[in-house]
């Protein structure tokens, strides 16, 4: 059993609060990803999950044993660095036996191990090189290959993929979901990358100042944000976010158009309107549209229109295929009232009566 | 036209030519000038009739090195200075390899007085510290001689012993003044090379399951080679070049190092023999420059690529 349950986690730095509370359990061989932007506290809570720092308050549990006080390797975890921390003095081999050899493990038992942790990441033809001669890709591979030689019941991943170039990262990205599949062993995967979590996660925790903001399947954050921040993290381009009030169906934005999002909602002054770009249509131009465009991003399977309108507030429109828009046309616009979201002026996510039922039922 | 233009640039070009000429001829001579107390000491080394004087020598002879070792005690003079030079290197090695560390790694408020107190000791000249340092010696001196006196009552034994152990006129006490002297540096540079290294390593080698000392062992000591050369070969050299605590601290003929042993023959009164002043002293740098060849390859290899920087 590895399953990791975090109990009210809070860390402390000389009187700040980084970590402010933190809840969640991660089932066994989950690939958990815990996203959010820089200074939100996830390194630091994958560094506390590994023992790496100290848990100022709260309970930190591994397969149901309280792992709190326990050193970082009798925790059954391993971890890759987001620097990789190779040792340079080692040669391929050296570095992924390293952990085998300071058990004492027998030397024919050891080569196997590592020749086998070297034929799942192609690594067998890099075994006498030193890191400095290898690529960032391939020292990327080692530092997994010493984390999985352990075969450890979690492994922890610290930015891994930050320091590969787009295309490499594309790769080493399905690459570790196949590892995951083929290894089962529990994954906590740090990052900033909205996509990796989305693309890699079976469940994903955004956090945002220290607090989850909200936890659950890719799909389920990208369709029920509980607020504002999950809204515009994830998802690209982020979520369009409005100013207004409603009045029944009709939604008022600051500049005086009126959207209609449907029924269900209750009316209210100081609101946002939240739509996300692929929702909304751009309708034939017109000299009356009430949105001018400033700028479009033609990427040949899809373009992103960037709108504003009288009041300066800004939208963007995916299209799909390419679109030839001129600067400074003015357009309608088409929401698409299903997928409008509301929420609360401090950003909460409010619901539509019959899901409030719902949930309440 | 063409022609004019080329003739002019030819011109410029013979001029720089000239003057690259003359500049490097005054370095050549200024060089030949400042390395000719070398010339001299090499060639008198090996000349039959070495004299004050730069000259060309009629035969080459190993006379004078033979005369150190055979008639003085050149070799004990050798071995003295190596033993302790080379005992005081290792001491401040493992003292600047523990203290290095530490100041590099901690945050505590006291680490910047600190470092700057300990380079305080580097700047106060060698002499200054003389009286202070003898007296403390002086009490250390006469409680090890109190405890050898007691261990033993055999006076050869006592003997033995006191010029291992004596903080006046023995090995220990001299070897812990060079390290003591050698110290404040090797720690500056042990420190800054420490910074250089990532905590990643030691973190990753936590989760291999190292302990404490297997990552002393297997991670930080070959990270830090380069920087323990660098201190090593400072301290080294530093200490085989003292001279005055040597004087200060010894005065039995056993415990002669290769300075004193030099400064003594100098001041012989009957006439100088320089082809044996020049042979010892070939002899007194040769360690130092083997020590910096030897260093020289640690020096060199810095290690890259473990962490993407």
């Amino acid at each position: 059993m590895s399953h990791i349950e975090l109990i009210d986690i809070k860390k402390n730095y000389l009187g700040t609060e980084v970590v402010k509370g933190i809840s969640v359990t991660i089932d066994q061989g989950e690939f958990a990803v815990i996203v959010g932007p820089s200074g939100c506290g996830k390194s630091t809570l994958l560094r506390m999950i590994a023992g790496l720092e100290d848990i100022s308050s709260g309970e930190l549990r591994i397969g149901g044993k309280v792992m709190n006080h326990v050193s970082p390797d009798q925790r059954e975890i391993a971890m890759v660095f987001q620097s990789y921390a190779l040792y340079p003095h080692m040669t391929v081999e050296e570095n992924i036996g390293f952990a085998l050899a300071l058990k004492k493990v027998d030397k024919a038992e050891i080569k196997r191990r590592v020749m086998e942790a070297a034929q799942m990441l192609e690594l067998e033809h890099l075994l006498e090189r030193k890191p400095a001669a290898l690529s960032g890709g391939q020292r990327q591979r080692v530092a997994i290959g010493r984390a999985i030689v352990k075969r450890p019941k979690v492994i922890l991943f610290d930015e891994p993929l930050s320091n590969l170039d787009a295309k490499l990262r594309v790769q080493m990205r399905t690459e570790l979901m196949r590892l995951h599949r083929e290894f089962g062993s529990t994954v906590v995967y740090v990052t900033h990358d909205q996509v990796e979590a989305m693309t890699m996660a079976q469940k994903i925790i955004v956090l945002h100042n220290g607090y989850v903001s909200q936890l659950g399947k890719p799909m389920q954050l990208y369709r029920e944000p509980e607020n504002t921040f999950v809204a515009q993290f994830i998802g690209v381009p982020k979520m369009n976010l409005l100013r207004g009030k409603l009045q029944g169906n009709n939604f008022y934005l600051q500049s005086g158009q009126v959207v209609d999002i449907g029924n269900g909602y209750t009316s209210g002054n100081d609101l946002q309107l939240g739509i996300r770009p692929e929702h909304l249509k751009l309708q034939a131009t017109s000299t009356q549209g009430g949105w001018t465009v400033d700028v479009v991003e033609r990427l040949g399977v899809e373009s992103f229109v960037h709108l504003h309108n009288a009041t300066m507030e800004q939208l963007v429109v995916r299209v799909e295929g390419d679109c030839e828009l001129a600067a400074d046309i003015q357009v309608n616009l088409q929401f698409d009232a299903a997928s409008c979201f509301l929420f609360s002026d401090k950003g909460q996510r409010l619901l539509r009566k019959p899901a409030i039922e719902q949930a309440a039922g | 036209m063409v022609a004019v233009v080329r003739s002019s640039s030819e011109d410029v070009t013979v001029t720089h030519h000239a003057s690259q000429r003359r500049a490097y001829l005054t370095l050549v001579l200024i060089s030949l000038f400042c390395m000719m107390p070398f010339f001299w000491v090499v060639l008198a080394a090996f000349d039959p009739k070495a004299s004050q004087f730069l000259q060309i020598p009629q035969g080459v002879t190993l006379d004078h090195f033979k005369n150190i070792f055979a008639n003085e005690s050149g070799m004990r003079w050798v071995l003295n200075s190596v033993v302790i030079v080379g005992s005081a290197t290792i001491l401040t090695l493992i003292f600047a390899g523990f203290g290095g560390y530490a100041l590099s790694r901690t945050q505590a408020w006291w680490k910047r007085p600190l470092l700057y107190g300990i380079i305080l000791v580097r700047i106060v000249p060698p002499p200054a510290l003389i009286v202070p340092v003898y007296k403390v010696m002086l009490f250390l001196n006469d409680w090890i001689n109190g405890l050898i006196n007691q261990f033993t009552a055999d006076v050869e034994q006592q003997q033995m012993l006191s010029r291992m152990f004596s903080f006046i006129d023995g090995y220990l006490g001299l070897i812990l003044i060079h390290c003591a002297m050698q110290l404040p540096l090797a720690i500056w540079i042990m420190k800054t090379f420490f910074d250089a290294i990532p905590k990643d390593y030691e973190e990753a080698a936590a989760l291999d399951g190292a302990s404490q000392w297997q990552t002393v062992r297997h991670v930080l000591i070959p990270l830090a080679l380069p920087g323990f050369a660098a201190a090593g070969l400072f301290a080294f050299i530093n200490a085989w070049g003292d001279f005055l605590m040597p004087l200060m601290f010894t005065s039995s003929p056993e415990l002669q190092t290769l300075p004193l042993g030099m400064f003594r023959a100098f001041l012989r009164v009957d006439a100088i023999d320089y082809g044996f002043l020049t042979a010892l002293a070939v002899i007194y740098t040769l360690p130092a420059v083997i020590a910096f060849a030897f260093a020289r390859k640690f020096l060199t290899q810095t290690f890259s690529g473990g962490v993407k920087g």
